[in-house]
């Protein structure tokens, strides 16, 4: 299958929630991408993040295998530097070939967990 | 010459050290000098192979010592951090080259700590990451590649590889980091971890997604070596080079000390000669060799000064009394 998606995805609203309540890391809080590659070519994407009040970080290095989907989970990642949960932060995701991304978010601050998911906006 | 030249150089003579830490950039003697490690229930540091050298002393001579003629000298020098003389050759103690499995599992922290004991007796070496965003862990083991092929129930496997030691023992890593490790008494291990993750689960998952490392040291009797006169584990806290630590390290750190913990001498710590003259009960016969090696303390800079009690005032009353005033 050729490939499906875009090269440039724009998530300006994110924020991790700062608690959990639960097992971890089932009940994790957390903001997650879900990026599918449906090419016969291995996905090599980069991602900046964006804050209100200091400069860009990144790029944060993610690879996707051909005609596959990976789960990341934005608290994860640690390089270049970890992203601090609480905070408000923007995620640029762009990636050599189209990719779909998919963005979720779990908030488990309070007992009933609550789950947001949206497709990121399609930049290019 | 790194540790990873050093095991390099030396597989290609047939010989290996008995354990690698997990970083190999650092010098052979650097290593040796600070008391680093590898991981493993039976296996002593790397500053247990130095079993004789050639120096540079303070006087500017070239001297030589040796394990079978000065084991005293040898328990101070192989801990020494650079204070006693510059070493121009060393003699090691080595194993016939040998190859490992290392394979890396994923599972709960909570099992990890469940199955910790058995974990450590039935591999060569084993070290456990907990990852303090989602309590998770990753168990790291190497064994001879014929032996215990089994796995692990509660894991999986996510790595498998087998190779000469010297090239699985160490991981590279390209992301840097700073770090704080603390030597605890082994039977105080499990409880000073668990209260160093419920911490960092109350106050320092907002900036710290970093893992905590988990890791194991035979005892030994080199007077400043954290795994003096115990057995031993180590516990590893590691932040973005970055990020401002200090906050996170300053509140860990009293955790480790209330446990008796040891600090790395390679990693940040705060600790001055007070606070460390109470954790290493050899402390005083290791100065009494220092003062003797360099009584000027030429080979001390401002920070070893402060580890080791010296002031400038002190050199300048040794000045002067050599000068006979």
């Amino acid at each position: 299958m050729k490939a499906i998606g875009h090269t440039k995805w724009v998530i300006p609203g994110g924020h991790i929630p700062g608690t959990s309540t639960g097992i971890e890391p089932e009940f994790t809080s957390f903001d997650q991408l879900c990026i599918l590659n449906t090419s016969k070519k291995e996905a090599e994407i980069e991602i900046t993040i964006y804050y209100s009040d200091q400069e860009p970080v990144g790029p944060y290095p993610l690879k996707v295998s051909p005609r596959r989907v990976r789960h990341t989970r934005i608290n994860d990642l640690i390089d270049p530097l970890a992203i601090p949960l609480d905070t408000d932060y923007a995620a640029v995701i762009e990636s050599n070939i189209p990719v779909v991304v998919l963005f979720s978010r779990q908030d488990t601050r309070q007992t009933a967990k609550a789950i947001a998911l949206t497709l990121a906006f399609p930049a290019e | 010459m790194t540790v990873h030249d050093a095991g390099r150089a030396l597989r290609k003579i047939g010989l290996a050290t008995h354990n690698v830490g997990d970083v190999d950039v650092q010098t052979l003697v650097g290593a040796i000098g600070t008391g680093t490690h590898g991981t493993g229930y039976q296996l002593q540091n790397l500053s247990t192979v130095l079993i004789g050298m050639r120096m540079v002393n303070a006087c500017g001579e070239i001297v030589e010592y040796s394990f079978e003629d000065d084991p005293e000298f040898l328990r101070a020098a192989r801990v020494s951090l650079g204070t006693l003389g510059i070493f121009t050759a060393i003699r090691l103690r080595l194993l016939p080259a040998f190859q490992l499995r290392r394979r890396e599992w994923c599972t709960h922290i909570d099992e990890t700590l469940a199955h910790l004991d058995e974990l450590m007796a039935e591999n060569r070496n084993f070290d456990f990451y907990w990852y303090p965003r989602s309590d998770r862990s990753k168990l790291r083991t190497w064994n001879p590649p014929d032996e215990r092929p089994d796995q692990i129930p509660y894991a999986e496997c996510i790595e498998d590889q087998t190779g000469w030691s010297h090239e699985v023992l160490p991981k590279t890593r390209a992301v840097k980091f700073d770090e704080m490790e603390y030597a605890l008494p082994a039977e105080a291990g499990p409880l000073c971890f668990q209260e160093i993750r419920t911490r960092v689960k109350e106050r320092w998952r907002k900036e710290v997604a970093w893992r905590v490392l988990y890791r194991t040291i035979a005892p030994d009797d080199t007077y400043l070596s954290p795994a003096y006169g115990r057995q031993t584990v180590t516990i590893s806290l590691h932040h973005n080079a970055g990020l401002p630590f200090q906050e996170y390290f300053s509140d860990i750190e009293p955790i480790f000390r209330a446990y008796g913990g040891r600090p790395h001498w390679g990693k940040k710590h705060t600790l001055k000669e007070t606070d460390l003259r109470q954790l290493y009960p050899k402390w005083d016969d290791f100065q009494t060799v220092r003062k003797r090696m360099d009584p000027d303390c030429i080979f001390l800079n401002d920070y070893l000064r402060q580890l080791f009690g010296e002031t400038r005032s002190n050199k300048m009353t040794t000045n002067n009394k050599r000068g006979g005033m």
